[in-house]
């Protein structure tokens, strides 16, 4: 029994040394991503990065996109447009990215963001706050 | 901006998959400390999700599903625009893993044991929050142009 005490403690360091290795890589991901510029828009968009290995891009980042009615997003396969993807550091799929109406990156998600979050975000650039760091 | 087509990949298949993994691995890891030989189910899958990588009619699991439970009604069908190479490299994967965790079982038991346990626990992530780890490997490798779609 003892092995498999052993195994499980190795398995929940891994694990949880994992986690914050995430942690710390998108936080200085989306530091990278502060300031980075696209185009201008008549109103706050989203770069919605993509691509076909993506599952959780198809099963949950799309329909929450779905639910943002008339928000305009600019759907970018991050293997086609590398360089687009690179400016932004994006490291994994999907990554959205809320555009102020200038063209400035407002908030960045790394990985799967919920359709209220993106709404709090859509909000954010609306009023030209830029939070980037703590997104 | 673009989007390239896409197949049809059914997900059930999938996360049956995924629930073979999962029990499998656990009852090898609990059963294991009551009667020893029960470790011998940790090779025995990893030879099957092997053999279901490269020959896909001889994935045990997704094939359990598609003779059994699917016709039965027992698992509803899931249908997702999807590619399966991303699925299928991430059960490469977990069966590359679960091969060296068979090599370590005797001699290094708490390594053999801790990566079988880790590619349930990766199975079990990707069950219930859809996040699948190879998958984003294979996202990886084909942005530096190693895999091609």
């Amino acid at each position: 029994m003892s092995a498999q005490l052993w195994a499980l403690a190795v398995v929940g360091a891994v694990v949880l040394a994992a986690a914050g290795l995430e942690t710390l890589r998108s936080r200085r991901a989306r530091r990278l991503a502060a300031g980075v510029t696209a185009a201008a828009a008549p109103d706050p968009y989203i770069l919605y990065f993509t691509g076909d290995s993506c599952t959780v891009c198809k099963t949950h980042q799309e329909p929450a996109l779905a639910k943002l009615g008339g928000v305009r997003v600019d759907r970018v396969d991050a293997i086609e447009e590398r360089g687009l993807a690179d400016r932004f550091h994006v490291y994994t799929l999907p990554t959205t990215v809320v555009m102020a109406a200038d063209g400035r990156a407002v908030h960045v998600n790394y990985g799967y963001a919920p359709a209220p979050k993106l709404e709090r975000q859509l909000a954010d650039a609306r009023v030209g706050q830029v939070n980037i760091a703590t997104a | 901006m673009s989007t390239s087509p896409s197949l049809v990949v059914d997900h059930s298949a999938l996360k049956v998959n995924q629930t073979g993994i999962i029990v499998t691995v656990l009852v090898a890891f609990v059963g294991s400390a009551l009667w020893r030989p029960l470790l011998v189910l940790i090779p025995l899958l990893a030879i099957v999700l092997l053999l279901g990588t490269f020959v896909p009619r001889l994935a045990l699991f997704k094939q359990l599903y598609f003779q059994v439970l699917k016709p039965r009604g027992l698992v509803k069908p899931r249908p997702v625009q999807d590619r399966p190479e991303p699925h299928n490299f991430a059960q490469g994967l977990g069966g590359v893993f679960l091969a060296v965790a068979s090599i370590f079982l005797i001699p290094l038991p708490v390594v053999g044991l801790a990566l079988a346990l880790l590619v349930a626990v990766l199975a079990f992530v990707n069950l219930a929050f859809g996040y699948c780890l190879g998958c984003q490997i294979f996202f990886q490798l084909e942005k530096r142009g190693f895999v091609k779609a």
